[in-house]
C-alpha cells in the first residue's frame, strides 16, 4: 500500500533532518507498530504517510513516497484524506465540533459527500464503534477514552484505507485505552484495515501489531516481525520492547512470548521460582516522620460531585507514593487536597502535626506538577523559570538552580526559551520550576504522559534520588509499569476512597488489573513479583524443560 | 460549574422541534417584545415565555436570568422615575438636584418605566429559553449551509471557550504553587500578577492552534467544495409550532398598524383596554403563541397525539 524509498526531510528552517534514509513498505491489511525515542521520527514519519509532510508542514524533502503505487506528491489533498485517515494524540485537538454526530460528519462534509452517503456512513460507524447512545451529546462533556473513540469513528466514516494513529492512547487511562486498542485491532481483522500505530507504552499493543519498526535520529534502524525484534532490541539494549517479551529474551527463551497468555503457558514447565518476598525486611524498618496527614477527608465539587470520600492517608518523609485508578476517581482531587490547592469540605490535613493553611507558610512548602508542563512555561529562559519560583517564595539561589539544571540536563538549554524546547525537556523544566523551592513534599499529576521509555527512566531516577534526600514523592500516574518500577508504596482510588494502600509489591501483586504485565505473568507463582528486576532475581529457568534457552 | 448554562438534551417536545421551527418561534417572540410597549402585550408575551420555558423543565434555570434581569427591571423603573418628568401625575416631589433639576416622581413615569423592564425581563426570558430549546449544533448546522467558515469559527470558539477558561484556572494554580500570590500587592502588582496566567494560556493557545489546524488538515478541511450533513427532519409539530408563529406575528403587525398594542404613557395614562380590537389582537396573538406549549402538553399527556405530530 505504502512505498517510502531513500525519503530524508528537514522541517523548515532545522538544520538536522527529521528522517534519513527511509525505506519502508507497509502491504495492505498489515498492522505496523512504529517504536523509538522521542525525536526519533515516528511522527514525522507517520505524518510523511498521512500526506501532512510536506504539504501541511513545508520543508526540504527529497526521495519519494508512493500509495498504492501513485506518487503521493500527485495525490490532491481531498484524496489522500479519503484514503489515509490519522487519529492524532490529544483528543481535545482533533474534535473540533460542539455535538457527537456533526463532529462525525465533518471530515464527510469536507470530502462534499451527498447526504444520503453521509447519513448511511455516520449512522454504520456509530453503531460499529457503540457510539448510537452519545450521538445528540456535546463533545465538551465526553470522557477522555470517549473523545478519541469519537475522533478514531470521524476519521474511520471517511472510509479510509489504511489509518494511522500517533500515540493515540497516552492522554488515556489504561481501561479506555485497552478499549481502543482492542477496536483498532477489530477493524485490521475484520475489515482488513492497515494499520499503523505509532506508540510508547509497548505493553498492551506490541503483540498486536504484524511488524515492528524501531527508529532512532530519524533513521529506521529495524523492521521486523515482533518476536524477532523483541530479541534485537534486549540484545542491542533498546528499551522499547513489553515486559514479558524483555523478560524472556533476556533469558534467552525462543521463541519469544509476546503476551502474559503466552508466558504464563511456559512458566510451570521451564521456570523454578525463589520464594522470599523482597518487602519483608522493609516491613520491619521504623516508620518514618509524617510529612503530611488526611484525617477522615471529604471532598463535594460545587455541581455536587463527592471527589473524595472518608480518605485516609498519611505520608512519611522520603516516601515514594504512587495513586492509581479510573479516571475520575478523585486522584488529582486527592493531590490538590495534599498541597493545600483545595480545602476539603470536612476533615483534616495536617502538614506533620500543623495543618495545611499554616504549613503552607513555612519555608518548605509542598511543590505541584501539573499534567501539562506548558502550564510552568512563562518566562524568557530556563533559568529564569526557576529563578521566578525562589523570588517568589522569597528564598535565595544557594546553588539549587545549577544543580538541578545540571541533574535534569537542562544545562546546555539554560539560556534558551522553554517553548522552544523538546516535550521532554520541557516536561523537565516544569518539574525544576518547582523542585526548585526543595519541597517537602512534591506531588505530580501524570508526569509520564507522553514520555518515552528512556525519558520515564530518567524521571523515575531524579524523583527516586529526591525521595532518598528526604523529599516525600506523591505521584498519580496511570502508568502502572512505570509505578512498580520506582514507587515504594501504591495508593489504589476509587470512587473517591481509598480501596488499597501498601509496598508496591502487595498493592499490585494482590490487584488483578491495577498490576503490571510481570504481575500478571507470575500471579500465582511467585507473589511480589511485579518488574523485570524482580522477576529475573526470584525465578530460573529449570535445567531441563525442553524449551530453547539461548545463553 | 457552569453547565447549567448550557444546552441539556433532555428529550423533550420543544427540543425535538427543527432547529428552522424552534429558531422561527423564538424569534417571534423576540421581535414581538420589541414591537409593542403596551403592558397587556408585554405581560402576555412574558406568560408565554413562561410557560414555555416550564415546558423545557428550565424553571430552574430561569431564576438564575431572573436574578440578573429583575435587578435591572428595578433599576430602570428607579432611573426612569427620577429622570422622565414628563407624566401629570406626580405622586413625589423631590429636591432641585444639581445637573440633574427638579426631581418628581409620577405615576407615569413609574409604569413606562415598569413597562420597559418588562420588555428587558422578556428579551432575557427569550435568551434563556432560546439556551434550554435551541441545540447549538442544529444552529450550526443550519448556518453552515450557507457560511461553513463562520460555523467552524463559531463551532471551535463555543467549545474552546469554556475550555480555556477551565484551562486558565488550573495555570492559576501553577502559578499560586510556584508561590504567585494573586491576592497580594499593589493593585498594579496585582494586574501585572493576573496577566501571567493568560499569558501562559495565550501561549500554548497559540501552539494547541497548529494542532488542530492539522487535524483539521487530515480531515480534508478546505480540500474544496463541501457538502452539508442533514440530520433533522421535519414533521407536523414543525409545520403547526412554525405555522402559528408565523401567523402570530402577521397578526402583532396587524395590531401594530391599527395601533392595539401600542400604550401612552404620558402626559396621562392612557386607556389599557382602549377597543375591542386590542383585546382580540391580544387573545389571538396569545393563543397562536402557545401552540407550542399546548403541544408540547398534549405530547406528554397525550400518547394519541403524541403518534401523530
Amino acid at each position: 500500500m505504502f512505498k517510502i524509498e531513500n525519503l530524508t526531510y528537514f522541517y523548515p528552517d532545522a538544520l538536522r533532518p527529521a528522517l534519513q534514509q527511509i525505506n519502508l513498505s507497509i502491504g495492505e491489511g498489515e498492522f505496523l507498530l512504529v517504536a523509538g525515542g522521542s525525536g526519533s521520527g515516528k511522527s514525522s514519519l507517520v505524518r510523511v504517510l498521512a500526506g501532512l509532510i510536506p504539504e501541511f508542514y513545508g520543508g526540504r524533502i527529497a526521495g519519494e513516497t508512493y500509495f498504492r503505487g501513485q506518487r503521493m506528491s500527485k495525490l490532491d489533498g481531498r484524496q489522500v484524506a479519503r484514503e489515509v485517515g490519522m487519529v492524532f494524540q490529544d483528543p481535545e485537538k482533533q474534535v473540533v465540533m460542539t455535538g457527537v454526530e456533526a463532529e462525525i460528519a465533518f471530515g464527510l462534509e469536507n470530502l462534499g459527500l451527498p447526504p444520503d452517503e453521509m447519513l448511511r456512513r455516520a449512522a454504520e460507524v456509530m453503531g460499529f464503534l457503540g457510539l448510537t447512545s452519545l450521538r445528540g451529546e456535546f463533545t465538551a462533556s465526553l470522557s477522555g477514552g470517549q473523545k478519541q473513540k469519537l475522533a478514531l469513528a470521524a476519521v474511520l466514516a471517511m472510509q479510509p484505507r489504511a489509518l494511522i494513529l500517533d500515540e493515540p492512547t497516552s492522554q488515556l487511562d489504561p481501561v479506555a485505552a485497552e478499549e481502543l486498542l482492542n477496536l483498532v485491532k477489530r477493524l485490521n481483522e475484520e475489515i482488513g484495515l492497515t494499520v499503523i500505530l505509532v506508540e510508547q507504552r509497548l505493553e498492551r499493543c506490541y503483540h498486536l501489531a504484524d511488524r515492528v519498526v524501531f527508529m532512532t535520529d530519524g533513521r529506521i534502524v529495524q523492521d521486523e516481525k515482533p518476536v524477532k525484534a523483541a530479541l534485537w532490541a534486549v540484545e542491542k539494549g533498546f528499551p522499547f520492547v513489553p515486559p514479558v517479551a524483555r523478560f524472556f529474551a533476556h533469558l534467552g527463551v525462543s521463541p519469544v512470548p509476546l503476551t502474559v497468555q503466552e508466558g504464563r503457558k511456559l512458566l510451570p514447565t521451564s521456570f523454578t521460582f525463589a520464594g522470599s518476598q523482597p518487602e519483608t525486611a522493609a516491613k520491619a524498618a521504623p516508620r518514618p516522620a509524617t510529612v503530611v496527614r488526611l484525617k477522615d477527608v471529604w471532598f463535594t465539587y460545587p455541581n455536587g460531585r463527592e471527589a473524595l470520600r472518608a480518605v485516609n492517608l498519611e505520608v512519611g518523609t522520603g516516601e515514594f507514593v504512587a495513586v492509581v485508578g479510573e479516571n475520575g476517581a478523585g486522584k488529582t482531587t486527592l493531590l490538590k487536597i495534599m498541597v493545600g490547592l483545595l480545602k476539603p469540605g470536612r476533615g483534616k490535613v495536617l502538614s506533620g502535626s500543623e495543618e495545611t493553611a499554616d504549613s503552607m507558610r513555612r519555608d518548605r512548602r509542598p511543590a505541584y506538577l501539573s499534567q501539562n508542563p506548558n502550564d510552568y512555561l512563562l518566562r524568557e529562559t530556563v533559568e529564569e523559570e526557576l529563578l521566578f519560583t525562589l523570588r517568589n517564595h522569597g528564598l535565595r539561589d544557594d546553588g539549587i538552580v545549577d544543580e538541578l539544571l545540571r541533574r535534569l540536563r537542562l544545562d546546555e538549554s539554560r539560556r534558551r526559551h522553554p517553548r522552544d524546547l523538546s516535550s521532554g525537556e520541557r516536561q523537565r523544566v516544569a518539574l525544576a520550576s518547582v523542585a526548585v523551592m526543595q519541597p517537602s513534599l512534591l506531588a505530580l499529576d501524570e508526569p509520564t504522559r507522553g514520555l518515552d521509555p528512556v525519558l520515564k527512566a530518567e524521571l523515575g531516577e531524579f524523583l527516586t534520588g529526591l525521595a532518598r534526600s528526604g523529599v516525600s514523592i506523591v505521584l498519580v500516574t496511570h502508568d502502572i509499569e512505570f509505578a512498580a518500577e520506582f514507587a515504594s508504596r501504591v495508593v489504589l482510588v476509587f470512587d473517591g476512597r481509598i480501596v488499597s494502600d501498601g509496598a508496591k509489591t502487595r498493592v499490585l501483586g494482590e490487584s488483578l488489573f491495577y498490576t503490571t504485565q510481570m504481575g500478571k505473568l507470575f500471579r500465582g507463582y511467585a507473589e511480589g513479583v511485579v518488574t523485570v528486576k524482580d522477576a529475573l532475581q526470584r525465578v530460573a529457568p529449570r535445567a531441563k524443560s525442553g524449551r530453547v534457552f539461548h545463553a | 460549574m457552569f453547565e447549567k448554562f448550557f444546552y441539556q438534551e433532555k428529550g423533550l417536545f420543544l427540543q425535538s422541534l427543527h432547529p428552522v421551527t424552534a429558531m422561527t418561534y423564538v424569534g417571534v417572540l423576540f421581535v414581538l417584545s420589541l414591537l409593542f410597549n403596551h403592558p397587556l402585550y408585554l405581560l402576555g408575551i412574558l406568560g408565554v415565555i413562561f410557560l414555555s420555558i416550564r415546558a423545557v423543565d428550565g424553571l430552574g434555570y430561569w431564576e438564575s436570568y431572573l436574578k440578573f434581569a429583575v435587578g435591572m427591571t428595578l433599576f430602570i423603573i428607579i432611573v426612569n422615575a427620577l429622570t422622565v418628568n414628563c407624566g401629570e401625575s406626580v405622586i413625589w416631589d423631590g429636591p432641585r438636584l444639581p445637573v440633574i433639576g427638579a426631581v418628581t416622581v409620577s405615576l407615569e413615569a413609574l409604569c413606562c418605566g415598569a413597562a420597559m423592564g418588562v420588555r428587558l425581563l422578556n428579551v432575557v426570558s427569550v435568551f434563556c429559553l432560546y439556551n434550554l430549546m435551541v441545540h447549538p449544533d442544529k444552529v450550526l448546522n443550519l448556518i453552515s449551509r450557507f457560511a461553513a467558515g463562520s460555523a467552524l469559527v463559531l463551532s471551535l470558539s463555543s467549545r474552546m471557550v469554556p475550555m480555556m477558561a477551565r484551562h486558565l484556572g488550573i495555570i492559576r494554580e501553577a502559578l499560586v504553587c510556584r508561590g504567585v500570590d494573586f491576592k497580594k500587592g499593589t493593585w498594579k502588582e496585582r494586574l501585572e500578577k493576573s496577566t501571567l496566567p493568560v499569558t501562559v494560556l495565550l501561549s500554548s493557545s497559540l501552539e494547541s492552534s497548529l494542532e488542530i489546524a492539522e487535524a483539521l488538515h487530515a480531515r480534508a478541511y478546505g480540500s474544496g467544495r463541501r457538502s452539508c450533513y442533514r440530520r433533522d427532519l421535519t414533521r407536523p409539530r414543525d409545520v403547526l409550532c412554525a405555522g402559528s408563529a408565523i401567523l402570530a406575528l402577521a397578526v402583532a403587525v396587524w395590531c401594530r398598524v391599527r395601533g392595539c398594542g401600542s400604550f401612552d404613557f404620558y402626559p396621562r395614562l392612557g386607556f389599557l383596554v382602549a377597543d375591542s380590537a386590542t383585546l382580540t389582537g391580544l387573545l389571538a396573538i396569545i393563543l397562536l403563541l402557545s401552540v407550542p406549549v399546548l403541544l408540547s402538553w398534549g405530547w406528554r399527556y397525550c400518547p394519541c397525539l403524541r403518534l401523530k405530530i
